[in-house]
């Protein structure tokens, strides 16, 4: 290793949550400092998964999916938030990105006011697996800011990617975004700061089921969706999407596996700043010959 | 008469209703009584579901209540999940949070309440606090433990209700002080030992061991929390606390602060933070106080400059239980997660495995080959019925195939808490300011739970079995 | 057919099976009546198979799944309630198998279409929905009210009533 590469100097943290990995990518020159910034950040992880998980029987999803027609809850403000971004999101991709699945998200009050979440209806169930890494990623790179960590990449499971500024002597962090067959193939390097990333795909047995129409996602082997972080970070649930970068592209990387190619560069039109990828296979045929598409800027 | 009637009355003899024969009638009717087994076993089905339905619901607060003014004394890591907790509760108004860390954690509560309509004062003294918010009617204490004690007494006689977070405190005499407080100026004091509101913990408690007795006697308890390696908790540098307000409030740098639980002192080390939980469930469950305990312990893993309390300790208690002698093992570590946390009591006739966790351990049951059948709890809806492991056919002859061993049949607690963990205790502790409830952990039966607890560290140090009198746990 | 033209035993034996069929229809009726707002949807959104659109469509009709939850409940209890009694037993079995055809071709097991939910028993082409249906096929052939049940009664009442016509009064 060469020790005078400023990545190299880069300190690494990870921490199980969510089912996946989570990672810091922080320069810093006090590894003992980074290190509890780091935990502090991942402690957080784990009280966002906490209240976001269906898979606990006393968190806000889970209580909010037991609710009958006309029963409301009350919710931490960060799950709020998250369901606002996550219908937010459906309208903008008319329903390709859909947390209940297309068992009635617009059944779903959120009432920012008294943080409450009311249901007009039973049988809803809110998962927000597509949506809750980004926004964990997000809100990480708010503690790790606090503690003064600028020169920072944080990601959960790969998927969900934030970069602040990049490494001192380097224009930005190095990423790469691969081919889904096996073996893995680089289709693209790319140089980032101050951006969200997010990727969707198909590995060999994974399947994703289009809420629009409950039929599995054919013609679309990988997705990705980036949008740039804004400047200065608001916080709390009235902040509006645009501050939670992370879950934006999250979600919209999803969407992107079922959208069709005028729809993506329609929504990539209507938002300035959003570029999206998708490696599409429409014949299903031979996965090694599909090809990269590139939409926006 | 057969004939009769089949072949009918002459055509001039119409009119009014028609005699049919009684066969016919019989015949017709015959399927009838098939409708009331049904309504039988329908009655049946209902009563079950309701049973379990009853069982895995917690009582929901009612509509109108009075409202009562709260303060959050300690915003650190456990405030703040109380104050998740408490936010879900109904009639509760924030007046004011306390934290010595002004810059950052009283800042975080104080924007978080504010987000849902509260309007609290923030303060950094508490006495400040008590001075001016007059209105409060309660205070809830999630402050280091060595501060418990006055915490605790101050607010009961500034005429404020008291709940305060285990350990009730560092030290006997604390401890001492604080029921003494509570006797004196008639205010209610719950510890924080939130498992004893837990639904699931008070459904094994009242349904299956007071009212089924399914473990028959119990004769060991064992119980564990591990939890993996961590580094040490740290402060963002520009929030960090001006050392003279660090030290007035008896802490001697930020690095001490944040991590008090470790410090002789200030803290108990794990076997007070997570064993105290735990131990306090065998004294409970047992319906006794331990006679005595012996003990090992050490740091084996972490830096002594930075952790002066055991990392590991395991220890033994001996309980005389009405039923008879009892054996209890706890152990905690901090360097290796798995397994999490858990209590498995083990009787002649079954054996229950229990956490506080929706997640693991919530509530399995294993009944003993030998025991009597537990079919009238399942359909009481006290337990599920029991995921019943593989029968295999014999052959012809055999007595038993002779293979791997088969687990004995799973039951598990139909009870599951929807709410954050520590808000049915908090509910109590509200429903008792109203007058509408009893305290779960009154300071009687948390001082007893820190005799037994505080008395493992001890033990360790001795390096041999101490023993308990009644009147160690008498205040 | 006529239910005088069989032998006895297998009269019972019909019965019974009436009897049974019915119990069944009237406890899922039932049961979905007391539960709390039950929908068909979740079951209508898990179709599988060759019909799957149509009931797909029909879970996100808000007015029509309405209607549909109301005759699916109330139109099992009914049918139940007469299969049990024998009343009307021809049209309880002709509804019955409507209903029943429903549920089969919502989630049929033919080659292919996997039941997304763990289902207790293996099935191809045949599941249990599909033997009911045949059960009621003969309850409507025999008519097996006329043997034991209120049909019986009603039977003898109605041919014992003289023809208006021959009426003198």
């Amino acid at each position: 290793m060469d020790p005078q590469r400023p990545v190299d100097q880069v300190r690494r943290f990870s921490h199980e949550a969510m089912a996946t990995i989570f990672e810091v990518h922080a320069w810093h020159p006090d590894a003992r400092y980074a290190a509890q910034a780091a935990q502090a950040a991942f402690d957080l992880v784990d009280r966002l998964e906490h209240d976001l998980s269906r898979f606990r029987a006393n968190s806000d999803i889970t209580r909010v999916n037991h609710l009958a027609a006309g029963e409301r809850t009350r919710v931490a403000p960060s799950t709020l938030e998250c369901l606002v971004i996550a219908r937010h999101l459906f309208h903008l991709t008319g329903g390709a990105f859909d947390v209940s699945l297309g068992t009635g998200l617009l059944s779903l009050a959120c009432e920012v006011e008294d943080m409450t979440v009311g249901m007009t209806r039973t049988g809803v169930r809110v998962d927000l697996g597509g949506i809750g890494k980004g926004y964990a990623v997000d809100l990480m790179s708010g503690v790790l800011e606090e503690w003064g960590l600028t020169h920072v990449l944080v990601h959960g499971g790969f998927s969900s990617v934030l970069a602040l500024s990049a490494p001192p002597g380097l224009d930005g962090w190095p990423l790469t975004f691969s081919h889904p067959g096996a073996p893995p193939r680089v289709l693209a390097r790319l140089s980032v700061k101050q951006l969200a990333l997010g990727a969707s795909g198909l590995r060999k047995g994974d399947h994703i089921v289009d809420p629009r129409t409950g039929e599995p996602v054919r013609g679309r082997l990988a997705a990705w969706a980036a949008v740039p972080r804004p400047a200065s970070a608001d916080e709390g649930p009235r902040a509006g999407p645009r501050q939670r970068p992370t879950a934006i592209t999250d979600a919209l990387a999803t969407a992107c596996m079922l959208l069709s190619v005028d729809e993506i560069q329609g929504l990539c039109a209507q938002n300035p700043g959003l570029e999206a990828w998708i490696v599409a296979n429409p014949d299903g045929g031979a996965i090694g010959n599909a090809q990269m598409l590139h939409f926006g800027r | 008469m057969a004939a009769e009637n089949e072949h009918g009355k002459p055509p001039g003899g119409a009119g009014g209703p028609r005699k049919l024969d009684r066969r016919e009638v019989l015949a017709g009717l015959s399927t009838v009584p098939a409708l009331g087994l049904f309504g039988y076993a329908w009655q049946k089905q209902r009563h079950y579901q309701r049973a379990r339905a009853d069982a895995a619901v917690t009582p929901a607060a009612t509509g109108d209540v009075q409202e009562i003014n709260v303060a959050l004394l300690g915003a650190g890591a456990q405030g703040q999940v109380l104050v998740d907790a408490m936010l879900r509760i109904p009639g509760l108004r924030f007046r004011a949070v306390c934290d010595v860390w002004a810059e950052y954690n009283l800042r975080r509560v104080v924007n978080s309440l504010t987000r849902f309509g509260h309007e609290p004062n923030g303060y950094e003294d508490y006495r400040e606090m008590l001075d001016k918010e007059s209105e409060l009617d309660a205070v809830v204490i999630a402050t280091p433990d060595f501060w418990h004690a006055q915490h605790t007494v101050d607010c009961l006689k500034a005429g404020k209700h008291v709940y305060c977070e285990k350990e009730m405190s560092n030290t006997l005499e604390g401890a001492r002080r604080m029921v003494l407080a509570a006797r004196e100026t008639g205010k209610l004091l719950q510890i924080g030992h939130q498992r004893r509101s837990n639904p699931r913990y008070l459904h094994c408690y009242d349904k299956l061991l007071g009212e089924a007795k399914l473990l028959g006697r119990i004769v060991t308890v064992n119980g564990q929390w591990n939890r993996a390696v961590a580094p040490d908790l740290g402060a963002p540098s520009r929030y960090a606390i001006p050392e003279a307000r660090l030290r007035h409030y008896g802490f001697k740098d930020m690095a001490q602060f944040r991590n008090w639980r470790w410090y002789r002192g200030l803290g108990g080390g794990p076997i007070v933070d997570l064993g105290s939980h735990q131990i306090d469930i065998y004294t409970w469950f047992l319906g006794a106080n331990p006679s005595g305990v012996m003990a090992s312990g050490g740091l084996l893993y972490h830096d002594p400059a930075t952790h002066e309390w055991y990392d590991t300790v395991m220890a033994v208690y001996d309980y005389d239980t009405p039923a008879g002698p009892v054996k209890a093992y706890y152990q905690t570590q901090t360097t290796n997660g798995s397994q999490g946390y858990f209590e498995n009591f083990m009787g002649d006739q079954g054996t229950l495995l229990i956490s506080e966790s929706e997640v693991n351990y919530a509530g399995q049951l294993y009944r003993d080959p030998n025991a009597p059948a537990w079919d009238r709890w399942i359909q009481e809806g006290y337990i599920t019925a029991p995921r019943i492991q593989e029968a295999r056919a014999l052959e012809d002859g055999a007595v038993a195939d002779v293979r791997e061993s088969v687990s004995p049949d799973q039951h598990t607690v139909p009870v599951v808490l929807r709410d954050p963990y520590h808000q049915p205790h908090l509910q109590n502790f509200f429903d008792a300011v109203r007058g509408t409830g009893t305290l779960n952990c009154p300071p009687e039966v948390g001082y007893e739970s820190a005799v037994s607890v505080l008395k493992v560290n001890d033990a360790i140090e001795a390096k041999s079995r101490l023993a308990f009198t009644a009147d160690d746990f008498h205040v | 057919m006529n239910a005088n033209t069989f032998p006895r035993g297998p009269m019972v034996a019909i019965t019974v099976l009436r009897v049974l069929v019915g119990w069944h229809f009237l406890y899922e009726g039932i049961a979905k009546l007391s539960a709390p707002a039950w929908s068909a949807a979740d079951y209508l959104r898990q179709s599988r198979g060759p019909f799957s659109g149509a009931f797909r469509w029909l879970a996100s009709q808000p007015d029509l799944l309405a209607n549909a939850d109301l005759i699916t409940m109330w139109g099992l209890t009914a049918v139940g309630l007469l299969l049990i009694l024998g009343l009307f037993t021809r049209w309880a079995s002709i509804a019955g198998i409507g209903f029943i055809l429903l549920f089969y071709l919502c989630n049929p097991p033919f080659v292919g279409y996997f039941y997304s939910i763990p289902s207790e028993g293996s099935y191809l082409v045949v599941n249990k929905n599909l033997v009911e249906l045949a059960a009621l096929l003969v309850i409507f052939t025999v008519n097996s009210g006329r043997f034991a049940g209120l049909d019986r009664i009603l039977g003898a009442l109605v041919a014992r009533r003289p023809p208006l016509a021959g009426v003198p009064s």
